[in-house]
């Protein structure tokens, strides 16, 4: 698995489970940035209610992420949300499209509700750039969605391209320095032919870009930021635009799983050393330790 | 207190349960499997060398990203280029490598949780290394899962996924925090006798105030595997199976066993039962051809109640091992330390999917009840008649978790605010290393 998925496995599995032999449940569960599900049926058995809490909906309400949402899911989409919830949404389980094709692709669309829900300002930006094109001048407002306590999304659409910085903290030493030299990869890889329609990446440690430097932010060697600079080819295409985002909203989580990956590989390596040098000790062992050792015991003294 | 469910995590040597605490049932059960790159039978573990030259990036291959876990395992089991290991044996942690990136996937693909974020609840085997000799019978005093596995999981934990906290809890003592949820608990005591039921083998675990009585333990090697084979020997005897294709057989008795098995009180009366009103009793099983549709239909007979009789009557089943399950039992308390075998009789907890049968904790009871009681009797008539014993209470709890109890009972525990406190956090690791897993710190009992 080298990139994560963008749908939730929870999500999907239940409802697959839940359309075919309806039952009652109460489960909540997590997904990534600190974001909290809980699918219930309150009332009946084939009614589930979906509630999702998000840290920065208030954000993201504000860069229209409940039009992105109502549109995706039109009238599932509750007025009222679960206490301690943002959003919340009902499936009538009755009332699933029947053919198995549209029944999956619901379950999928539904298993994309956090993808959607944090797809809005980048949908916004994208708008913007279209508008701001037309104008040919310009820059639109920085959107700032803070998604986890001290890590944020920054996005800018300019006219001719959207610009997305993410900043991202390293609770350990050696993430850091792993983070490091992957980012770092990451902007040499580019120079490689087969990838050079690929965003441009910038990668840049405590100091933070030009872009949002007067922010004031606080400087710390831990925060590392990571700009995309997005074109008009990666979002013109719906399609292509649809994977843009799903990617570039996960690339925190995606770093910091492939830092694990490193280090597992690591650690795999190191294991492999180590039982190599275990052999080459038990080579140097004495072949017969256990030769016969023996004790005089009657020592003549009257000789 | 944070705001995220902690993870609890059990992987067994057959399946894995993980899942959020505060919910009743795991999110996730599939087995411990996992399938890479390299034939299973390949010898040399070693994983691959960069060879490639080139800048760093081109140099190592994503050959150590391309793997599957669980059902995908298998499901790719015959994939060409595939291997399925499976990382645990016998309870314990086989290859370290394999794991790693097991639970890499499980906490990002499945879970999708930020390590950094989680506490998690790791459940620890206690007993292990089952020495089974040719007769077949399990040596009674296994050695424990030594601690360094422990100290080794901590390490990934803390040093790979750096996650927040960890606590390592024993199997019993959440199997008997699960028993908690039933009605008939009035006080949270974690003394008593677990009977852990998988599919390979019957554990019969002491515990007093939160701690194994390790030198007390006792398995049985019938479990649901062997209870599965017995229904399909009695299904074949009368010649049911013929109507059956051959590689569903086991299945089909498997199914049997779930849905219409139960146990009996007395054996004698139930066959009478049968004979006496056939069409009350016998039931018929509906099956359909997995590959042409055709369908079938088998009769479910005496193996109704004969299925779990071998735990109460195992010479039914094995030549091999003779001891009931009610002997082995109270052999496991007369063991113990006598100051806590009234606690013992009195809370003994099932757990696993091979207790799940009707009425089997009455059965249990009800014949540890007839032990215990000729005992008192006979130590009475010993003493002349002269003192007698106010009777010890023997109880057998059933629940309704019963099937992932110990996934339950850790999910109930991390789900208490001590939970927080009592777990092992990352700035302890880093201060101390990963000796502190030796600490091991009961919690959430109300008689502590």
């Amino acid at each position: 698995m080298i990139l994560l998925e963008s749908h939730n496995v929870i999500i999907k599995t239940t409802l697959a489970d839940k359309i075919n032999k309806p039952s009652s449940l109460d489960v909540s569960f997590v997904d990534y940035d600190g974001v909290r599900f809980r699918l219930s049926t309150p009332e009946r058995k084939t009614a589930l209610l979906l509630s999702m809490q998000i840290r920065c909906w208030d954000e993201l309400v504000r860069y229209g992420a409940l039009d992105v949402l109502r549109r995706e899911y039109g009238s599932l989409l509750k007025d009222q949300a679960e206490g301690e919830y943002n959003v919340s949404m009902e499936i009538d389980l009755e009332q699933v499209p029947a053919g198995a094709e549209d029944r999956e692709a619901f379950i999928d669309s539904i298993a994309l509700f956090k993808r959607n829900a944090l797809a809005a300002p980048f949908e916004l930006a994208f708008k913007t750039q279209k508008e701001l094109e037309e104008a040919n001048a310009g820059q639109g407002d920085l959107m700032q969605i803070h998604y986890r306590d001290e890590e944020a999304i920054y996005v800018q659409a300019a006219n001719d391209r959207v610009t997305v910085i993410f900043s991202t903290i390293f609770s350990d030493e050696t993430d850091r320095i792993f983070g490091k030299v992957f980012l770092q990869e990451f902007v040499d890889a580019r120079r490689l032919p087969a990838i050079q329609n690929a965003p441009q990446v910038l990668y840049s440690n405590r100091d933070p870009p030009l872009e949002i430097r007067h922010l004031n932010l606080q400087k710390s060697e831990d925060i590392g930021y990571v700009t995309f600079v997005l074109f008009p080819r990666h979002f013109s295409n719906p399609a292509v635009a649809a994977t843009t985002i799903s990617q570039v909203q996960l690339f925190r989580d995606y770093l910091h799983y492939h830092i694990k990956c490193s280090k597992a590989y690591m650690h795999s390596r190191m294991r492999h050393r180590a039982a190599e040098f275990q052999k080459v000790l038990n080579r140097a062992k004495q072949e017969n330790t256990s030769a016969e050792k023996k004790t005089v015991r009657f020592v003549a003294s009257f000789i | 207190m944070p705001q995220l469910a902690p993870i609890i995590c059990d992987n067994g040597t057959g399946y894995s349960k993980i899942g959020f605490a505060g919910n009743s049932d795991p999110s996730f059960v599939f087995p411990t499997a996992i399938s890479t790159r390299g034939s299973a039978t390949q010898s040399s573990r070693a994983p691959a060398v960069p060879s490639k030259p080139g800048n760093l990036a081109s140099k190592r291959g994503v050959e150590d990203l391309d793997f599957f876990i669980g059902d995908e395992a298998l499901a790719n089991a015959k994939t060409p280029g595939y291997g399925v290991h499976y990382p645990i044996r016998h309870g314990m942690i086989d290859n370290w490598d394999h794991m790693e990136r097991y639970w890499e996937q499980v906490i990002f693909k499945y879970l999708r949780a930020e390590p950094e974020d989680h506490y998690f609840l790791l459940v620890r085997s206690f007993t292990f290394d089952l020495i089974i000799t040719p007769l077949n019978c399990v040596q009674t005093e296994p050695p424990l899962n030594p601690p360094e596995n422990r100290e080794q999981t901590a390490e990934i934990f803390f040093e790979s996924f750096n996650i927040k906290g960890l606590y390592i809890a024993v199997q019993a003592v959440l199997a008997l925090a699960a028993s908690w949820s039933s009605p008939k608990v009035t006080d949270r005591t974690l003394t008593g006798t677990v009977i852990d039921s998988g599919d390979g083998v019957t554990h019969v675990i002491p515990c007093a105030e939160g701690y194994v009585i390790g030198s007390a333990i006792k398995h049985i090697p019938i479990a649901g595997r062997d209870i599965t084979q017995f229904v399909l020997n009695l299904l074949r005897e009368r010649g049911e199976t013929a109507a059956i294709p051959p590689e569903d057989q086991l299945k089909i008795a498997g199914k049997v066993k779930e849905n219409f098995s139960y146990v009996c009180q007395d054996i004698v009366k139930e066959f009478r039962k049968y004979d006496v009103e056939p069409y009350t009793y016998f039931q018929r099983y509906e099956g359909e051809h997995s590959v042409t549709g055709r369908q079938y239909s088998i009769d479910v007979g005496y193996e109704r109640f004969l299925a779990p009789e071998i735990f109460f009557n195992p010479e039914i089943y094995s030549s091999d091992f003779l001891t009931p399950l009610p002997d082995i039992v109270d052999d496991v308390i007369q063991q113990s330390p006598i100051d806590v075998r009234r606690g013992l009789y009195k809370n003994i907890v099932l757990s696993g999917g091979s207790t799940m049968f009707q009425h089997f904790g009455n059965r249990l009871k009800r014949d540890l009840k007839h032990l215990v009681d000729r005992r008192l009797d006979a130590s009475a008539l010993a003493s002349g008649s002269a003192l007698r014993s106010s009777g010890v209470e023997v109880d057998v709890i059933s629940h309704k978790r019963q099937r992932y109890a110990v996934w339950f009972g850790g999910s109930l525990l991390a789900d208490l605010p001590e939970f927080y406190s009592s777990c092992h956090t990352k700035a302890q690791y880093d201060e101390i290393g990963p000796s502190i897993c030796r600490r091991y710190q009961i919690f959430g009992s109300a008689t502590q």
